[in-house]
């Protein structure tokens, strides 16, 4: 065999296919374990703005560097500090539905970083910055590579193995906060966990991949179809499915058309239909 | 077991409580009466540790709550909650599991002893050919049953109920009040619960069940004592502004049944 196609397998395919599996497994495990302790099917792993947060740090870096070479560690940072800023908000007076206030304090520090994002791209350079910006928030493995996988690959790791962990108390959480601490959970000490590990896992996907919705929203469904509620099993079965539709998705991207189409149009038009079509196989699963 | 000493609670500056005192102990059930918003499910809060009292103390087995984690707590006392919004259609066995939180470390999952626990409690309520069905789709008697095994699967000397045949219907109501004898006379159980149907206090009664029944109003308890004395005409019509009828209906035991009649409001 040419040694080109050794070094396009080893050198770009694989890491490239292994950086999709963790974005994917990370982005899909979070939406589970937020959908459970928000008590909320609607929630994905960015309801408390990682993703714009994460966005707005690449931005930031794109605009100051004018280069890409800055984005992980912006992106990183800011979608951490969003997620504490949900979290503070959530904490500025004591509710008496907690889950709703952060929730609320997601939407406002989301909708916040999502005009900062515009306000970017509106002094961007728009021969050069913008299109890189744009490109940036479509959500992209193209460039991946090795360091990719050391540099985001540990957040993701460390997230998604505390998730995989802690997965059967999701479904103490998910009865709402009177009822898991009747039930003998401290529920502060247990949602921070979960808090801190999806976020670890989403940033951590978001800072090599850019934004990439759809897989949180909706792998969590697709796996309660097929296994069912008990996040004991949805939890990893959410992993796996998230890494293998990622994974497939990305080289549909690929070899469709000539260029690559962003990720981030082809999660939505391919997992849409299939969503569909297993919503009719299997009935929904008990909805 | 369960002991409350001169118990106030307020939230910011608005009393809620002041100055409840009471005792409950082994196998029996405690009723806590009174009308809408007088503070009955503030007081239960109390109780399982969500809330804290503004002053006072709660004593489980003679240690304060305040001092017993969550985990020590739900291994001493239990809570069925009224019939809520279920959100994920969980199957019955795995809501039961939930039960046995307390029991099972941060990172780990039901054990199969954990299992075997959950079974023998859904066998408890008569559930056990519901163990697989999801809980969204069950009845309203039939939910609450399965809250009630989750409680019973944490093995507690004590269960706290809010308002548990709240939204049921007459036979459902009978079959949650039944199961409930049941377990007091067979395993030594004490209940205490918040309800709006004083006539369930004359039905734990006339079952022999020790029972107690306070009168929750004006921010305190009016009265303490068995339901014969303390649900009276005249009490009825103080807590809850209404003119009712107490009659006495004779069973076929022998024995007799109270039931309290509303009439008409107090102008």
């Amino acid at each position: 065999m040419p040694d080109q196609y050794t070094s396009i397998v080893w050198e770009i395919r694989m890491p490239r296919a292994i950086l999709g599996a963790l974005v994917g497994g990370a982005l899909a495990i979070s939406g589970a374990a937020f959908q459970g302790i928000f008590r909320n099917p609607l929630v994905s792993s960015g309801i408390l703005g990682v993703s714009s947060g994460a966005g707005f740090g690449a931005a930031l870096a794109i605009l100051l560097f004018n280069s890409t070479s800055y984005t992980y560690v912006f992106a990183f940072f800011f979608g951490g500090l969003a997620v504490l800023a949900s979290y503070l908000i959530g904490r500025v007076y004591s509710s008496t539905t907690p889950a709703i206030m952060l929730v609320l304090g997601g939407v406002i520090v989301s909708s916040v970083f999502s005009a900062l994002i515009s306000f970017a791209k509106y002094v961007a350079d728009p021969y050069n910055q913008l299109p890189t910006i744009v490109y940036w928030l479509m959500g992209s493995l193209a460039t991946a590579r090795y360091h990719d996988i050391a540099v985001g690959g540990i957040p993701m790791a460390v997230g998604i193995s505390g998730l995989i962990a802690i997965r059967w108390r999701v479904n103490v959480l998910s009865m709402g906060d009177k009822e898991a601490r009747s039930l003998g959970i401290d529920t502060v000490v247990n949602k921070g966990i979960i808090i801190a590990c999806a976020t670890l896992a989403t940033a951590g996907a978001v800072c090599v991949s850019g934004i990439i919705g759809w897989v949180g929203l909706v792998m969590p469904h697709i796996g309660r179809m097929l296994v069912g509620n008990d996040n004991k099993v949805l939890i990893p079965a959410s992993l796996s499915l998230g890494a293998c539709f990622l994974i497939f998705v990305d080289n549909l991207g690929r070899l469709i058309t000539g260029s690559e189409i962003p990720l981030g149009i082809l999660t939505a038009l391919v997992g849409g239909p299939f969503f569909v079509y297993l919503l009719k196989k299997t009935k929904g699963g008990g909805w | 077991m369960l002991e409350v000493i001169n118990a106030s609670f307020s939230y910011k500056r608005l009393d809620v409580f002041k100055n409840i005192n009471f005792r409950v102990n082994e196998g029996e059930v405690f009723c806590i009466v009174g009308p809408n918003g007088c503070g009955k499910t503030t007081l239960l809060d109390c109780l399982l540790g969500i809330l804290s009292l503004k002053q006072g103390e709660i004593l489980l087995n003679k240690r304060n709550i305040k001092i017993i984690s969550p985990a020590e707590t739900a291994k001493q006392l239990a809570y069925v909650p009224q019939l809520h919004e279920k959100t994920f259609p969980y199957s019955v066995i795995d809501i039961v599991l939930m039960g046995r939180a307390a029991h099972i470390g941060l990172f780990s999952a039901p054990s199969p002893r954990d299992v075997a626990i959950a079974e023998e409690v859904l066998e408890l309520v008569g559930l056990t050919s519901f163990k697989d069905r999801p809980y969204t789709q069950l009845s309203g008697g039939e939910a609450q049953l399965v809250l009630l095994a989750r409680a019973l699967a944490q093995k507690t000397k004590i269960i706290i109920m809010d308002e548990p045949t709240a939204h049921l219907d007459f036979k459902n109501e009978l079959t949650v009040l039944e199961t409930i004898v049941q377990l007091v006379n067979n395993t030594g159980l004490s209940i205490i619960m918040a309800t709006h149907f004083p006539n369930h206090a004359f039905y734990f009664e006339n079952n022999s069940i020790d029972i107690s029944v306070a009168l929750m109003s004006r921010m305190t308890f009016s009265a303490v004592g068995s339901p014969s004395e303390v649900l009276s005409e005249d009490n009825l019509k103080s807590i809850y502004s209404i003119n009712a009828r107490v009659v006495s209906h004779r069973m076929d035991n022998d024995s007799e049944l109270r039931q309290i009649i509303p009439i008409s409001t107090v102008a």
